[in-house]
């Protein structure tokens, strides 16, 4: 909060704090008085103490506190000479509640406190413990007693409550219950100020709050408040759709990243082969259960270092992927090159058994993970936006791939040697080039990036043997889009897909956002059937 | 194995006489009629009659893929996608019948909230239209996706990866239920077929004896086309699409036509299909069920007319009795069959009977 609004906010309610008879500190022999008298006296003397509490020194408070205490229980006892706090109701001497010493009670009068007076002798008590409570708990007991009873608690308990608070979440409560307080304050100036107060801080709950506001009487009787208001809620919607705006972004960035990761080995597998791998969906799947396996690992051998499950699996899974598709290529696909059409049917054929091994081996239900520290929660970083850590693990996961595989591409043997492969291959042949156990290499790298993909999605999706199904149309249509063999063009048309996908998802729902890309991608290939960068080739 | 050059030219022949010269075709034929003829004859168990009704449409599917994929080079996984629009218009069909028969509104309709059939199934009732619709739809579809891919020559793979997204992608449409089509559930509960009680022996024979007549139909048509001088240029299209054009030929024209024709067919099997199995919904659409159907092309022999008929009773036929009997070992019995003929049998089944020699023109089979 601004300091020249607390500034009016403490103004004001000082404004208010002319009425009550006492003026700081607490005159605590009337107040003692005020309690042992009658029904009306006791509300007197605990209404003065709310309205006062914000500016009373804290051994006044303390003071009061466990005189309203010892009424609430019953451990009070006025004698003529002065009230008396006792140790258990109906003691027979106690201390003067003045000055300490120890008296006899007898037979003095136990006030009972009604109805009406119990509720102001709780609120006072609330207050009380909200502002010298010892412990978070009990300042937060303080605060909802305080809370049910707002209408009648002074802006200024609740400034000082929230300028002592050290807890931060029992802080934010504070403050939301004092704006919320503001909001609704009978005093025009103070509701102009909350108002503003709100919108500085936007978010869509203060959206809402102020939205509500429109309905108030004041807002068709009062010209200076429904310009404040009008110009509140302008601010926080308009913080509130950049906020949202950024979500999208950041959403579209993220599950671009999943689908470049799952395009990725794709592209080079059917650039370098012409082989379409409709297993590579469950080699996806493979590798998010190798993360499993590892944190399983993990939490048997190493328990203490289970958060670091999911960087180790990194290595592990890509390993185990790379490993499955290099077996695959060498019993199966390696007899169907030039026959595209037929081994797309093989691919899917073993999709078909590894889901169902998966199935039968591990079971059909969702894979529990534990999320690190570092996968779990987010950075609220303006309005509603919301930057959360499995999704920035994603991105960033792809990005670290995406950076590595163009290293291993362009600047090793195995690299180039891919690339020669797959812009000639007869011609790489004849230079000496072994293209079958290139192939088989190249195999194995695609294949590893489905693994990696797995890695990159266990924070994020649940893990099942059908999960891979999912991911297989989309990422063919990105490599498509893409461009057969080009990592660029595959990480482009991610980033479009993705974006486009969450941009028109919000209008017009999930299906029509497929439905519009995917018609989206016909016409584009209308213009440009090699995709948006076609590699050069000679057949 | 690309092409081959043909060393001996036959004589040229009509393709009436070179179809019936084709025995495998010949004798599905003969058999479809046979079997037909039994059924009205002595009809077995109900339950059979069911089954052997539903393998013969699942072979007239097959027999519409194989026409593309064997005769054309082009592999469609999305072939589901027409066979559910036959499937659906024919589940509309016998819902609006029974609506003007009894007056009871679907089940469907009713949790939508409508009080009536919305407007587009206005006539519905009426078989001969719904028919028709059924075809043109299928047609129509096949007609703008083909139209859009092969003008701007998406082929290969390409077209198969683009046509499983467009099964996928009406898959999700029928899922959501503001489609109005019966969204996840589908349609059931059909309660007449021409006026008759769905499920009585009669009914279930009938329907058995249409697809059995619809294969036979369906194979000998498809026999005379590929016999004829249009499937030679099916062929030449199918084995070298650059060279054909060069002389001169429209293949975009072909194919496109092709394309459309193999869509009606497999449209009208989604028609024979859905009354004997008396429900539709969107699982027809999965793009698994799709690629399936090219199993079975492949597993019969691709580029035989005959081995797709063959392929399609033969996995449907495993698929009956193995998921019920050992539901968990199917998908492996079927992912190592696969593995098994492609790598093993590349035409197929087929390679294994060796019915004869094969003719020069089949050797480039894909």
């Amino acid at each position: 909060m601004a300091d020249p609004l607390r500034a009016i906010l403490t103004f004001c309610c000082l404004g208010l704090l002319t009425a009550p008879a006492w003026a700081v500190p607490l005159d605590r022999t009337r107040f003692a008085a005020d309690l042992c008298g009658d029904g009306a006296a006791q509300v007197r003397g605990a209404e003065g103490l709310v309205q006062a509490g914000g500016d009373l020194p804290v051994a006044d408070l303390t003071f009061a506190g466990g005189l309203l205490g010892a009424l609430a229980e019953r451990r009070l006892a006025c004698p003529a000479d002065g009230a008396l706090l006792l140790d258990r109701p109906g003691a027979a001497e106690g201390h003067d509640a003045l000055t300490g010493a120890l008296r006899p009670a007898a037979e003095a009068r136990a006030p009972v406190l009604g109805l009406r007076q119990r509720a102001a002798v709780e609120t006072a008590r609330g207050v009380v413990a909200l502002l010298t409570g010892p412990d978070p708990a009990a300042r937060g007991a303080g605060l909802s007693v305080v809370e049910r009873r707002i209408a009648t608690v002074p802006a200024s308990v609740l400034d000082r409550a929230q300028d002592a608070e050290a807890d931060a979440a029992l802080k934010a409560a504070i403050a939301g219950l004092a704006q919320a307080a503001a909001l609704s304050s009978p005093d025009p100036a103070r509701r102009r100020a909350a108002i503003v107060a709100v919108a500085a801080s936007p978010s869509g709950a203060a959206e809402a709050r102020l939205t509500a506001l429109k309905s108030d009487p004041a807002y068709a009787a009062d010209p200076a408040f429904r310009t404040a208001l009008d110009a509140g809620l302008s601010r926080v919607s308009r913080a509130v759709a950049v906020g949202d705006g950024l979500a999208v972004l950041y959403n579209g960035l993220s599950f671009a990243s999943i689908l470049f990761m799952a395009a990725a080995g794709l592209a080079i597998i059917f650039g370098l082969m012409g082989v379409i791998n409709l297993a590579q969906g469950e080699f996806i799947m493979l590798g998010a259960y190798a993360t499993y396996g590892v944190q399983e690992a993990f939490r048997r051998f190493a328990p203490g270092l289970l958060d670091l499950y999911l960087v180790a699996a990194i290595p592990v899974a890509f390993g185990a992927v790379a490993l499955v598709g290099i077996v695959v290529e060498a019993l199966i696909l390696r007899h169907l090159y030039r026959r595209p059409l037929t081994s797309l049917l093989a691919t899917w054929a073993v999709s078909l058994f590894l889901v169902n091994l998966v199935r039968v081996t591990v079971g059909t239900q969702n894979l529990q993970f534990v999320m690190p520290g570092y996968v779990s929660g987010g950075v609220p970083l303006y309005a509603d936006f919301v930057v959360t850590w499995n999704r920035l693990f994603a991105i960033a996961f792809a990005a670290a791939t995406l950076v590595l595989t163009l290293l291993i591409l362009r600047r090793t043997p195995l690299g180039l040697d891919i690339r020669a492969v797959t812009q000639n291959r007869d011609m790489a042949a004849c230079l000496g080039l072994p293209t079958r156990r290139i192939d088989r290499l190249a195999f194995g790298l695609g294949s590893g990036l489905a693994g990696l993909a797995g890695v990159a999605l266990c924070p994020i999706y649940s893990v099942n043997p059908g999960m891979g199904s999912g991911f297989i149309v989309d990422s063919f249509m990105v490599v498509v889009l893409g461009g057969v063999g080009s990592l660029i063009g595959t990480l482009v048309a991610a980033l479009g897909v993705g974006g486009a996908n969450v941009l028109i998802e919000p209008i017009s729902g999930a299906v029509a956002a497929k439905v519009i890309v995917l018609v989206g991608i016909i016409l584009f290939l209308q213009r440009r059937p090699e995709g948006l960068f076609a590699v050069r080739r000679r057949r | 194995m690309s092409g081959g050059v043909q060393t001996a030219i036959p004589v040229p022949i009509g393709p009436a006489r070179r179809a019936v010269r084709d025995p495998l075709v010949a004798g599905l034929v003969g058999l479809c009629l046979a079997a037909a003829a039994g059924l009205l004859a002595a009809p077995p168990a109900p339950y059979l009659v069911n089954a052997l009704g539903q393998l013969a449409a699942f072979a007239i599917l097959a027999v519409s893929l194989d026409l593309v994929w064997g005769y054309l080079g082009i592999l469609s996984l999305g072939h589901g996608l027409f066979f559910a629009i036959g499937g659906y218009v024919c589940a509309m069909h016998l819902l609006a019948h029974g609506v003007a028969a009894t007056g009871v509104l679907p089940d469907f309709v009713q949790f939508m909230g409508w009080k009536s059939l919305p407007a587009y199934w206005a006539g519905l009732e009426h078989a001969p239209y719904a028919f028709v619709l059924a075809l043109a739809l299928a047609g129509l579809v096949a007609f703008v996706f083909g139209l859009a891919s092969f003008r701007s020559r998406v082929n290969g793979v390409y077209f198969s990866i683009i046509s499983q997204a467009l099964v996928y992608v009406a898959m999700l449409l029928m899922y959501r239920n503001d489609t109005g089509l019966g969204g996840n559930n589908g349609m059931t509960g059909f309660p007449l077929l021409f006026g008759w009680p769905m499920g009585s022996p009669g009914v279930v024979s009938g329907l058995a004896v249409a697809a059995l007549l619809a294969l036979a139909a369906v194979l000998a048509g498809t026999r005379l086309l590929v016999g004829s001088a249009v499937g030679r240029r099916m062929l030449a299209c199918r084995d070298d699409e650059t060279r054909l054009r060069t002389l001169g030929y429209s293949t975009t024209r072909l194919k496109l036509g092709i394309w459309c024709l193999s869509a009606m067919i497999a449209a009208l099997a989604g028609i024979l299909y859905v009354p004997q199995v008396g429900i539709i919904n969107p699982r027809v659409l999965a793009p698994d069920l799709s690629i399936e159907i090219a199993v079975w092309v492949a597993i019969g022999g691709l580029g035989r007319l005959g081995g797709a008929v063959i392929g399609a009773i033969l996995v449907n036929g495993l698929k009956f009795w193995l998921s019920a009997a050992m539901p968990e070992a199917w998908p492996f019995i079927l992912s190592g069959l696969v593995l098994l003929v492609v790598l093993v049998l590349p035409n197929g089944l087929l390679d294994l009977v060796a019915l004869r020699p094969r003719p020069t023109w089949l050797r480039g089979a894909r």
